[in-house]
């Protein structure tokens, strides 16, 4: 029921642009795309941006924390999501770009769960300089 | 007495966060027979005849955010002014002090992606940011600036009168602490802002923007910068309480 209401909401609000708070070119790469699948550790609900958490294994099943920005909690709530739409140890997919500095970090764009049902638009990477953005 | 201070905010935080409707039909707006907001229904007005402004709105889209400039072929900048901009912008825009919780600052507030409430008064056109919590107070009831602007503020000090269809909107005093926008045009706190607020039909309006900041530019610029209507939702409590970023990267 939680995903139906869900895609209502971000069919009637789906008007707000995506947000931009800072420069995203000043911490992200756009040219370096990453794709995360792993647990949910935690969801920190906070201003400006909200950020997740997850924890993710490579191919030799050594595990690392990975800290990925959505948008603002607001934005979130405009686009569907609540609090408690993803839950620790739930197993979802971010795809977003990467941060410049090498670190763990990315802004997340979609957040879908491992079954692919769920896809939410995300994120902070409407900034100026993420993909799609104005750069002029 | 410091315990009692901290103990505060968490009786008050379900308060405020039940006092925010995310979606809830707006009264007395025209619909279509189907019960969808009608936006392209005539300019409502207000009992003395101008357009009625009052209302949610919210930018189009990011494009003057990112650059206020970006429907100009070239920027008259003073030369400390366009050296300034390209630092900014050869770092990407990363001291930004929007990025630190700071307000956006005049005429930045009309770029967001988050709604603004306008309200009229009597004798003053009250504007409720939903991003970081701001504010502006427009007066209308005919004063002129203070002499001196004893404290230059984020929001400066603003009145504004009717030109016929336009609502007009003079700012001055700000301070030097924000970017006009995330590329970085700066300004100096000798900065006037003119805005005119046109709303061309029901669910749509323009604020055409003027930069005129004599020291860091050699003569007056500005921008569009077209808003529409947000029907059925209010402004939800943005505090820029906790911000983790800087503390996420190295």
């Amino acid at each position: 029921m939680r995903s139906i209401g869900a895609i209502i909401l971000v069919l009637s609000l789906g008007s707000i642009p995506v947000l931009a708070h800072h420069s995203f070119a000043a911490e992200y790469d756009s040219k370096k795309p990453v794709e995360l699948k792993g647990a949910l550790i935690s969801l920190e609900w906070v201003n400006p941006h909200a950020w997740i958490h997850i924890e993710v294994k490579d191919e030799t099943g050594k595990a690392a924390k990975w800290d990925c920005e959505l948008g603002s909690p607001n934005l979130l709530l405009r686009n569907g999501w609540r609090k408690d739409s993803i839950k620790p140890g739930d197993v979802i997919i971010i795809n977003g770009s990467a941060a410049k500095d090498g670190s763990n970090i990315a802004n997340a764009r979609t957040v879908k769960f491992a079954d692919g049902t769920r896809v939410f638009n995300a994120g902070s990477s409407g900034d100026p300089g993420a993909p799609g953005a104005p750069t002029q | 007495m410091h315990a009692i201070k901290a103990f505060l905010p968490l009786f008050v935080l379900p308060l405020a966060a039940s006092a925010q409707w995310l979606d809830y039909p707006t009264k007395g707006i025209p619909r279509t027979t189907n019960g969808k907001v009608d936006l392209t229904a005539p300019t409502p007005r207000t009992p003395d005849g101008h357009p009625d402004i009052t209302g949610l709105w919210v930018a189009d889209n990011s494009r003057h955010l990112a650059n206020l400039a970006t429907d100009l072929k070239e920027v008259p900048f003073q030369p400390w002014a366009e050296k300034l901009y390209n630092e900014r912008r050869g770092q990407g825009g990363k001291d930004d002090p929007e990025a630190r919780c700071l307000p956006q600052g005049v005429p930045k507030v009309n770029t967001l992606p988050y709604p603004f409430k306008i309200m009229n008064m009597p004798g003053e056109v009250v504007i409720l940011y939903e991003m970081y919590y701001l504010y502006r107070q427009i007066f209308t009831d005919g004063r002129d600036f203070p002499k001196e602007f004893l404290s230059p503020s984020w929001m400066g000090y603003s009145i504004g009168k009717w030109e016929g269809d336009n609502f007009v909107v003079t700012t001055a005093g700000v301070n030097e602490d924000f970017w006009m926008d995330t590329f970085g045009h700066p300004h100096t706190s000798a900065l006037k802002v003119t805005e005119r607020f046109r709303r061309t039909d029901f669910g749509h309006m323009e604020v055409n923007v003027t930069i005129d900041d004599p020291k860091a530019y050699t003569k007056p610029w500005g921008a569009v910068i077209k808003q529409h209507l947000l029907p059925d939702t209010e402004l939800l409590e943005f505090v820029c309480e906790k911000n983790l970023d800087p503390q996420h990267f190295k």
